[in-house]
């Protein structure tokens, strides 16, 4: 007895322990749904797009095409339709972007047509936030020894509208045991992400599949499930091809650079040869020196002023006159006289010899033009074979021997190497000099003096007073490589030459060589 | 299995650990209430819209707003125990609706009864939560409500008890009909999945 009342009171209270037991953990219950309406409606987000379906109950007739039209349960307005499925044929509708609230409630209503007649009707209250189903993402996977690459393809542009708080669900399943994996995406994450399960057993296989999760719904829409095996003692095969793919790339690199150094030995553009023939092989050959011409003889030109009395023509036509030796020289149209001047240097060779020159003021009487003032003036005296150089002369005056000759004398044997002196009046206003070229001064000939270089000298500007017979006027007329020379002042005083002054020689050697057309009047 | 002598000992122990756990469960904190208050929330959510998967085009024409005062959450948000007198308020209206529907056919008035377990539960679980925070909070809630000088929680539910009846006298301005009762079951889902998201807040508190 007691035995059968403990078994019941037993058996009561696993009844009631079962009761609370499924009062305190919850049934289920059954959700299936009934409903009389002529199609089925769902919404689900599919690539992040929110997309209504319908599917008709009865298949007997089917519509051409339907229209979709939705309002607002909480406000009283009228239904609204929706421009991008009007008239379609596909029996889904894209609301990405049409509704906003997902905590509204949206009666939709959908409608069936065949032509013109309306076949079937559909009405459903959706609130997104509820009755929307999500679409696991593709994804890829990857195994390798103990880790497998989950990749899960997200569009890279999602666009405004219903926005859910979703978790992505990576699911890996493995002999029975099923792990969960949730990576987390921040909100503006965009495009494909990269999960790795590790510390995976290898040797194993493991199955991965994807969903998205909302704490709002219970049931999940799972992804096919992928499998893949990881095999023991591979590496990753990712790292094994690219180990394969570096070898191979080196392998070519070597190649390609043996190639090119191959071809650029064989072109000539590295690694010369040397089988250069004999006229191109300048290994022993010295440097070749190109001779230069010889220089020029040169000779140093030194003026020497020398103070001259001068002479004023007393209007008389004696034929003997005191320095009548020299013969008159030539003037110009304009009034000047012309003198020429010969000479030679010292020496060819040497190419610093000096020439001195030496001018004696003429004889104021014996100028052709009395009228003309006429300045006592030196030149210099220029050698034939040689270009000038007209040397500063500094005191003491240095009298060098020149065979200076002028072109012009008559008296060649005053000027022809018996001296180096040459006399001769020179207006000194105008006074040019003019170098004769080697050959007209080889052939002493005065008509080639126009050929000859000139010279221009430049010379202070003196005027002579003829009626003072004894103005001397000398200018020192130097042109050389340092610069103009001073000239000596007007006094002759301070102008005296050391030396002698050859006022005794006559003014008679004065050329009738002609200069020619080359003058630079001054 | 507990037939045998040996084995009542055994058995009394899991009954002794089954009663410890429905008395603890009624002495739950109140944190760990309000994730059952969630999830049984959530299941009479889904019922409600398992109700109302469906809804004539011709019941669009009576359709009306009856004017959630959704202001109140903007006030009681801060206040937790505002937001639970709130919730407890709109389940107990919420049931005292469905206590009158007699429908047929009997797929929905299934539904029915179970959304009204659903709503028991949570009424019991706000109860305990409300009844533990007044037992705390007995002295500062008496110098806040005489010193702060802000809206009571009575207030609140004036309010929404006015929301209800307007559901009460559309009702019975409609005649019970179909289109009114599923207007009126919209509406109620749309009422406590409002004062669902909160319930989060009352997790997070």
């Amino acid at each position: 007895m007691h035995l059968s009342q403990n078994a019941l009171d037993i058996k009561s209270l696993n009844l009631i322990l079962m009761v609370v037991i499924s009062l305190v953990f919850g049934v289920s219950p059954d959700w299936t749904e009934s409903s009389n309406e002529a199609c089925i409606s769902k919404m689900t987000l599919r690539n992040f797009r929110s997309i209504l379906s319908w599917e008709l109950k009865n298949l007997s007739i089917v519509p051409t095409h339907y229209s979709l039209s939705y309002t607002v349960m909480s406000r009283d307005e009228d239904m609204k339709t929706v421009a991008d499925c009007t008239n379609i044929k596909r029996s889904f509708c894209d609301l990405t972007g049409v509704w906003e609230d997902i905590h509204e409630i949206y009666l939709t209503l959908v409608e069936g047509f065949r032509g013109n007649m309306l076949l079937v009707n559909c009405t459903r209250p959706f609130m997104p936030a509820m009755d929307i189903s999500f679409e696991p993402p593709e994804f890829e996977i990857v195994g390798f020894t103990d880790h497998i690459n989950v990749l899960v393809k997200f569009p890279l542009v999602t666009e405004e509208g219903l926005q859910f708080d979703l978790s992505l669900i990576i699911e890996e399943e493995s002999e029975g045991i099923v792990k969960k994996h949730e990576p987390k995406i921040k909100e503006n994450t965009s495009g494909d992400i990269t999960y790795v399960i590790d510390k995976l057993i290898p040797n194993t296989n493991y199955c991965v599949s994807v969903y998205l999760d909302s704490k709002d719904q219970d049931t999940v829409i799972k992804s096919p499930v992928k499998c893949t095996f990881l095999h023991p003692g591979q590496e990753s095969e990712a790292s094994e091809s690219a180990k394969i793919g570096g070898i191979i790339i080196l392998f070519l690199m070597a190649a390609f650079l043996t190639s090119t150094i191959v071809i650029l030995k064989r072109i000539g553009y590295i690694c010369l040869r040397n089988n250069f023939p004999k006229a191109l092989n300048f290994h022993n050959f010295s440097v070749w020196i190109p001779k230069l011409p010889p220089c020029e003889a040169m000779d140093l030109v030194e003026v020497i002023s020398i103070n001259r009395k001068k002479k004023v023509w007393d209007y008389s036509y004696d034929d003997e006159s005191d320095s009548d030796n020299e013969t008159s020289p030539r003037t110009s149209g304009v009034g000047y006289t012309m003198h020429g001047l010969t000479g030679r240097p010292l020496s060819q060779a040497s190419a610093s010899s000096a020439t001195s020159v030496e001018s004696q003021s003429t004889d104021p009487d014996s100028s052709d033009q009395p009228d003309l003032p006429e300045a006592h003036a030196e030149l210099p005296v220029i050698p034939a074979h040689s270009p000038w150089q007209l040397e500063h002369i500094s005191e003491p005056y240095e009298r060098r021997e020149s065979p200076l000759q002028d072109p012009f004398s008559e008296d060649s044997s005053s000027t022809e190497q018996s001296g180096d002196r040459i006399i001769f009046n020179v207006d000194l206003n105008s006074v040019l000099m003019r170098v004769p070229n080697d050959d007209d001064n080889n052939d002493n000939d005065s008509d080639n003096s126009e050929e000859d270089p000139l010279m221009l000298l430049s010379l202070p500007e003196e005027t002579v007073d003829p009626e003072d017979p004894h103005t001397m006027e000398s200018s020192l007329l130097l042109a050389s490589g340092e610069g103009t020379q001073p000239t000596c002042p007007s006094s002759s005083s301070e102008c005296v030459w050391p030396e002698d002054a050859p006022s005794d020689k006559s003014d008679a050697v004065e050329s009738d060589a002609d200069f020619g057309d080359g003058y630079v009047m001054r | 299995m507990c037939t045998k002598p040996d084995m009542i000992p055994k058995c009394l122990w899991l009954i002794v650990l089954v009663g410890l756990c429905i008395t603890g469960n009624l002495s739950l904190d109140c944190n760990l209430l309000n994730v059952h208050l969630r999830r049984v929330t959530l299941q009479n959510l889904r019922l409600l819209s398992s109700m109302s998967n469906s809804f004539p085009r011709e019941c669009l024409k009576e359709n009306k707003d009856f004017e959630l005062p959704q202001e109140i959450l903007s006030h009681t948000q801060t206040v937790k125990r505002g937001l639970r007198e709130a919730f407890y308020e709109v389940s107990i209206q919420a049931f005292h609706i469905f206590s009158q529907y007699t429908f047929e056919p009997t797929w929905k008035l299934k539904h029915l009864n179970q959304i009204q377990m659903g709503l028991d539960k949570q009424l019991e679980y706000l109860e305990q939560c409300l009844q533990e925070e007044e037992n705390e909070n007995a002295d500062v809630k008496e110098a806040a409500m005489k010193y702060s000088g802000a809206q009571g929680p009575q207030v609140h539910n004036l309010e929404l008890r006015r929301y209800f009846n307007k559901m009460h006298n559309f009702l019975k301005e409609k005649k019970y009909s179909h289109c009114a009762w599923d207007i009126v079951q919209v509406e109620i889902r749309r009422c406590i999945y409002y004062f669902y998201q909160f319930t989060a807040l009352l997790r997070r508190k």
